[in-house]
Parts: C-alpha cells; sequence; structure tokens
C-alpha cells in the first residue's frame, strides 16, 4: 500500500500527464534543467509537508473552513520554500521569480490534500506528497532536458553539442530557437501524454 | 455545590440534584434510565463558530510566528547574497571575471554624487549599495551613486523601465570618462528569447568601445538602432543593434542610459578636465 503511494504518480496517476495538473509551471520553468530540478524538488517538499500537516490535523479542521486552513498551510510553506531557496540557491531563485510563489497556487497540491490527505493516515499521506512531487519532477525534467538541449545545446548547462557544429563555427548546425517559447514545452508535453498512453491501453479513452 | 443534570432516556425529563431520582415522576422510568448531562463545552463541536473562530485564530499566530522566525533567521544569508551579486555585477561591467576578481581588488571607492556632481560626505559603502536596493527613489532624490575602480575607470548604476518592468544596469567608462569599457544590463520580467536577450554577453559586448560624446564633446549616450549598425555611419561610434524582437525593450535601454548617464554629466565634465590635464603635464 505505501510503496503504492510512491510509485502510482510516477507513471499511472502522474500528476501531469495523467491528471493534466501543474501544466503553467511545467511550461515556464522548462527551459534550462537546472531550475527545473529545484522546481521539482521544491513542489516535492511543499507536497509532501502539506499533505503531512493537513493529514495530522484533519480530525480537528472543521470542515467550514477547510479549504482556508489548506491555503494557510500550503502558502506558509511555500513562503519558507521561498526564503531558503533565497538564502541558498540565489541564482536559481532568480531564474524561478515568480514561479516559487506561485506554488501556492499549483493544482496538484491543494488536489492531493483535498483528495488523499484529508482521508488518510499522516505516513500514507507523507508518500503520496513525495511520490506526486517525483512524478510532476520527472515530467520537468523530461521536457527541460529536450528544451535545453535543442534550444541552447546543453544539459544541465554543460555544453553537449560541440562548438564546432555551430553555423557561426563554419558547422551546419543552430540551436531552435522555438524551444526557448512555453508553447514548444505544450507540444513535447503532449509528445509525452501520447507515447505515455500507447504504452498504457488503460488510460486511453474509448 | 453545583447542581448536576440528569436526563430521563425514556421522556427526556430533565430532573436537577446531587443524584438521579429513584423513580421518574413523569413516566415512571427507574433511575437506571436516568443518564448524566455533562454540560456542554464551548469549543466540544468542531463545527461551532467559537471553535472555528479560536482555530483560526491559533493557526495563524502559530504560522505567523513561524514565518516571522524564518524570516529573520535567514535575513543575513539572503542580503548577503544581493549584496554579492551586485558586486559581481560591477566586477563584470569593469570586464573582469567576478570568479578571479574580488569587489575589494577591483574598486577603490564607492561614493554618492550630488546633482552638481559633488560626493555627499558621510556615506559609507553598505550607504552606497543600500542606495542601489531602491533606484527609483534614489535618483529622484537627486543621489548618484559611483564606484571608482582603482585603474581609473568608473562604474555608473543605471536603472530604467522596459517593456514590462524595470531594467538596470552598470555601466564602466574608461578614465577617459567617455569610452565604454563595459556594460552589464540586467531585467526584472522582459520576454525571454526577444526583450530577455538585453542580459546576455553577446549584447554587452556590443558596447565596448562605444563613446558616448560626440567629436564636439556633445553629450549624445549610446542608441540602440533599429535595423542594425552600419560601419560607415557617422553615428556609429554612438550606436549598437537593437534587439530583433524587443523594440520596446530596446527603447527602454536607449532612454535609461541617456537618463542616467545624463544624471553625471557635472562630474564628468569636471574630472575630464581634470584628467585631460593630467595627461598633458
Amino acid at each position: 500500500m505505501n510503496i503504492k503511494n510512491l510509485t502510482n504518480p510516477l507513471s499511472l496517476n502522474n500528476p501531469v500527464i495523467v491528471q493534466i495538473l501543474g501544466i503553467c509551471s511545467s511550461l515556464a520553468v522548462t527551459v534550462k534543467m537546472k531550475p527545473a530540478l529545484v522546481m521539482g524538488l521544491s513542489v516535492m517538499v511543499v507536497t509532501a509537508f502539506s499533505n503531512l500537516v493537513m493529514s495530522s490535523l484533519r480530525k480537528g479542521i472543521p470542515s467550514r473552513i477547510r479549504i482556508i486552513v489548506q491555503l494557510v498551510v500550503i502558502a506558509a510553506l511555500v513562503i519558507l520554500v521561498d526564503q531558503f531557496l533565497k538564502a541558498y540557491v540565489y541564482d536559481v531563485s532568480k531564474q524561478l521569480s515568480v514561479y516559487v510563489g506561485l506554488i501556492i497556487t499549483n493544482c496538484i497540491i491543494m488536489g492531493r490534500v483535498e483528495a488523499y490527505a484529508l482521508g488518510n493516515k499522516p505516513w500514507d499521506s507523507f508518500l503520496d506528497g513525495i511520490g506526486n512531487g517525483l512524478g510532476y519532477a520527472a515530467i520537468l525534467l523530461i521536457i527541460a532536458f529536450f528544451r535545453e538541449l535543442f534550444g541552447s545545446g546543453q544539459i544541465f548547462g554543460m555544453q553537449v553539442i560541440p562548438e564546432s557544429w555551430y553555423i557561426a563555427n563554419g558547422g551546419f548546425y543552430s540551436n531552435i530557437g522555438l524551444m526557448l517559447f512555453p508553447p514548444m514545452a505544450l507540444i513535447i508535453v503532449g509528445c509525452i501524454i501520447w507515447i505515455h498512453r500507447s504504452l498504457n491501453k488503460d488510460l486511453q479513452e474509448k | 455545590m453545583a447542581k448536576k443534570k440528569f436526563i430521563c432516556k425514556v421522556c427526556g425529563y430533565v430532573h436537577e440534584g446531587d443524584a438521579a431520582p429513584e423513580k421518574c415522576p413523569v413516566c415512571g422510568a427507574p433511575a437506571s434510565e436516568f443518564v448524566e448531562q455533562k454540560p456542554k463545552g464551548l469549543f466540544s463541536d468542531i463545527n461551532s463558530n467559537a471553535y472555528i473562530i479560536l482555530y483560526s485564530v491559533v493557526m495563524v499566530v502559530i504560522v505567523a510566528a513561524l514565518l516571522a522566525v524564518a524570516s529573520f533567521s535567514l535575513q543575513d544569508r539572503q542580503n548577503a547574497n544581493i549584496l554579492n551579486e551586485k558586486q559581481q555585477q560591477i566586477v563584470k561591467a569593469l570586464g573582469e571575471d567576478p570568479l578571479t576578481a574580488k569587489y575589494g581588488d577591483v574598486i577603490a571607492e564607492a561614493q554618492i554624487l550630488d546633482a552638481k556632481g559633488n560626493p555627499i560626505a558621510g556615506k559609507s559603502e553598505a550607504d552606497v549599495f543600500a542606495a542601489l536596493q531602491d533606484m527609483k527613489s534614489t535618483l529622484a532624490a537627486g543621489e548618484f551613486p559611483i564606484f571608482k575602480a582603482k585603474n581609473g575607470c568608473v562604474v555608473i548604476p543605471v536603472y530604467g523601465v522596459g517593456l514590462w518592468d524595470a531594467i538596470w544596469g552598470y555601466v564602466a567608462l574608461e578614465p577617459d570618462l567617455d569610452t565604454i569599457k563595459g556594460i552589464v544590463i540586467d531585467h526584472k520580467g522582459e520576454t525571454p528569447g526577444l526583450g530577455a536577450e538585453i542580459s546576455t554577453s553577446a549584447h554587452h559586448a556590443l558596447y565596448v568601445g562605444k563613446k558616448i560624446f560626440d567629436d564636439s564633446g556633445k553629450f549624445v549616450s549610446v542608441t540602440l538602432k533599429k535595423g542594425g549598425t552600419n560601419p560607415n555611419d557617422p553615428n556609429y561610434a554612438h550606436e549598437v543593434d537593437a534587439i530583433t524582437g524587443g523594440t520596446k525593450t530596446s527603447d527602454g535601454v536607449t532612454a535609461m542610459l541617456h537618463d542616467c548617464l545624463e544624471n553625471y554629466l557635472p562630474y564628468i565634465d569636471a574630472n575630464k578636465a581634470a584628467n585631460s590635464n593630467m595627461s598633458n603635464n
């Protein structure tokens, strides 16, 4: 049971490509792999701990202000993450800019709290949060890999396409400028969903 | 002693006393049918208004305290990062690699000038960096920060508005206070791939060697020219290529350079004369 909480969101119940949640930030922060990784980890920390906190409090929360309590807990966690990023990885926090603050509105987090944490035990909820965060981070990294490789010729900031290939240096190659723009991320997400559904026939709508 | 309340389970009769009555006066049920009614607490029902208000207040206080502690304990580190970034940009504007050259090794003095180009006395380096934090009000107050490098160059912070949000940068001038030695421009939210290109080193390289005064000594600043520059153009020394697809941002940079450098004209005029005198002697 516990292990399924962790592994299900990675593929069969992936928040991005199956539940289609958190698309906004997966378009915005996937130009480079490093910000995508930091964003994925930040979301994972927030989903895991908001699930944990909400699940521990679930019996004492008045149902009428349930959503407000969720927002307060999630917002507090996001502010903490933002403060830590500013203090320890300042350059990345600059690249992520507003998107860290916007984790508050990431549908994955409230979705998991509402759908899972409020009805399950803290430890299970924590694992569910980690799993969903990982599922989100995995998709972000896949998108960022293609966008950074074809958009800038780099992976994690390291040049992988030889400089001599470039037209500027007498070669035949040039970076694909479209990769740097958000629409390309949407197209890549579409391709991932396509491949994923053709591998998992259960997910296909009739 | 306060009296307890007992309720008859059969008819609902409420008896007040120290113990349940032997027989219910209404329906005749025995004492075993009575249960004690516990006084209802104000907060016993989690959906009562009192509980909700108490819950919210406690939650908000706890969260506020937590965030205050986190913000307070991380403040120094965050400020150090911001300061470090500004210092690195200043070093970069001077054409040095911030990884090897430290701010302290390159910059001799940081000052704030008044509108006449004279340094305002009693401003420490910390004051100068504090002034950089909020350039808009610094410029509005008629204060103009300047950094003097050990090799005679000066670095002038500039600040303006691009297409979407603030843009800023550091212009390094050669000791002749005319030729641009280097520049760093950064932005808050210009369009990635278009306007945001102003922060790339490829764009910054275009400025090197450009002059902000024309041959007659008139201040012309540096203009970002739409459609590209032409070496045969008489203004070639005062123009760089604008960003393709980022015309508004390019215009913002042009205006920022002109308006901010203009503030330093009294200082430049005074010191240019001094510098050229020195070379004549």
